[in-house]
C-alpha cells in the first residue's frame, strides 16, 4: 500500500514534468533579447532590427561567441568543457533561456512591452 | 573503522569513479544542462542500503571531488554537490520506509531530488529565476534515469552479496 502511494507520486512527478516541458516548449518567441551574467545586464538587443553580427563575451580565461543572424540568436562557440549552450541552438522559447553554467552566461527573451501582438500592430 | 570496512568503501568509490568517467565519454543527445544517466549513482543507491549514512557520504563526497577533477569540469562541482546533498538526505530518509525490494522507487525520488538541488544551485549562482524553465525537463529525465539506475542496483544487489561476507 505504502509502495503504491510512492509509485503514484513518481508517476505524478513524471507527468507534471511532461506537461511542464510542453508548456515551456510552446511559449511563443519575443524580439527583445537580454544577455546577462550573475543577474547583471551585459547586452540588450531588439532582434527584429539588429544586423547579423558576432560578439565575443570573455569570462576569465574562457569566452562565448554569440551569433545574431536573420533575427535569431545563438551561442556559436564556447570554451566551456560541456558545450551545452552551443548544442541548444537558436533561442526559441520565451520561458527557456540559453544558459552557459560554467561561464555564468544567460541569454533570454526580455519580459517587456514588446510581445508578439505589439510587433504585429506596428 | 576496521580495515576491511575501509577497503570495501574504497573499492566502491573506485568503481563509481570509473563508471562516472566512462559515462563522460558517452555523448549527451539532450542539449539541456543537468540531463544525464548518472550511472555512478548505481553505487550510491547500493551503498545507501548497505552502509551507514556517514560512510555513504564519504563515498559520494570523494567521488564528486575526484570526478570533477578527472572530468576537467570543476565549475560543475557546485551544481552536482548541491544535488548530491539533497539526494542523499532524501534517500537516507526514504530508506526507512522503502524496503530493499523496491529500491527503484527510492532511486527515482533520489534522482528527482538531485535535479531539484541542481536547479536551486543554478538559480542562486546565476541569479536568474528563468532557469526554472529547465526543471520540467529535468523531472522527466530524472524519473527515467532514476528508474534505470534503481533497476541496475536491484539487479546488482544479490550478485554482490558474496563479497560482503
Amino acid at each position: 500500500m505504502k509502495n503504491k502511494i510512492l509509485i503514484l507520486i513518481c508517476v505524478l512527478i513524471f507527468f507534471i514534468g511532461i506537461i511542464g516541458s510542453a508548456f515551456v516548449l510552446f511559449t511563443p518567441k519575443k524580439t527583445n533579447v537580454n544577455i546577462k551574467r550573475d543577474g547583471r545586464l551585459l547586452y540588450s538587443f531588439d532582434l527584429s532590427n539588429t544586423e547579423d553580427s558576432e560578439i565575443e563575451i570573455p569570462y576569465g580565461n574562457s569566452s562565448n561567441t554569440i551569433e545574431i543572424k536573420d533575427g535569431k540568436i545563438r551561442v556559436k562557440e564556447a570554451e566551456c568543457p560541456d558545450k551545452t549552450c552551443v548544442n541548444m541552438g537558436w533561442l526559441s522559447s520565451a520561458s527557456m533561456p540559453i544558459v552557459c553554467l560554467p561561464n555564468h552566461l544567460v541569454i533570454e527573451f526580455a519580459a517587456g512591452y514588446e510581445d508578439g501582438v505589439d510587433a504585429v500592430a506596428r | 573503522m576496521k580495515a576491511k570496512r575501509l577497503a570495501e568503501l574504497s573499492v566502491l568509490t573506485a568503481v563509481s569513479l570509473i563508471i562516472f568517467i566512462v559515462e563522460l565519454q558517452i555523448p549527451n543527445p539532450f542539449p539541456i544542462p543537468g540531463i544525464k544517466l548518472g550511472l555512478a549513482n548505481i553505487i550510491t543507491v547500493f551503498a545507501v542500503y548497505h552502509y551507514r549514512a556517514y560512510e555513504v557520504a564519504m563515498i559520494v563526497g570523494v567521488r564528486l571531488v575526484l570526478g570533477s577533477i578527472f572530468g576537467g569540469n570543476i565549475t560543475a562541482l557546485i551544481y552536482s554537490a548541491s544535488g548530491a546533498v539533497l539526494c542523499l538526505l532524501g534517500m537516507l530518509l526514504l530508506k526507512r520506509i522503502i524496503d530493499e525490494k523496491h529500491i527503484w522507487i527510492a532511486s527515482i525520488l533520489g534522482a528527482v531530488l538531485h535535479n531539484t538541488g541542481q536547479i536551486i544551485a543554478a538559480v542562486i549562482v546565476t541569479q536568474t529565476v528563468q532557469i526554472i524553465a529547465y526543471y520540467p525537463f529535468l523531472l522527466v529525465s530524472g524519473c527515467l534515469a532514476g528508474l534505470f539506475t534503481g533497476l541496475c542496483a536491484q539487479l546488482i544487489m544479490p550478485r554482490i552479496k558474496f563479497f560482503r561476507k
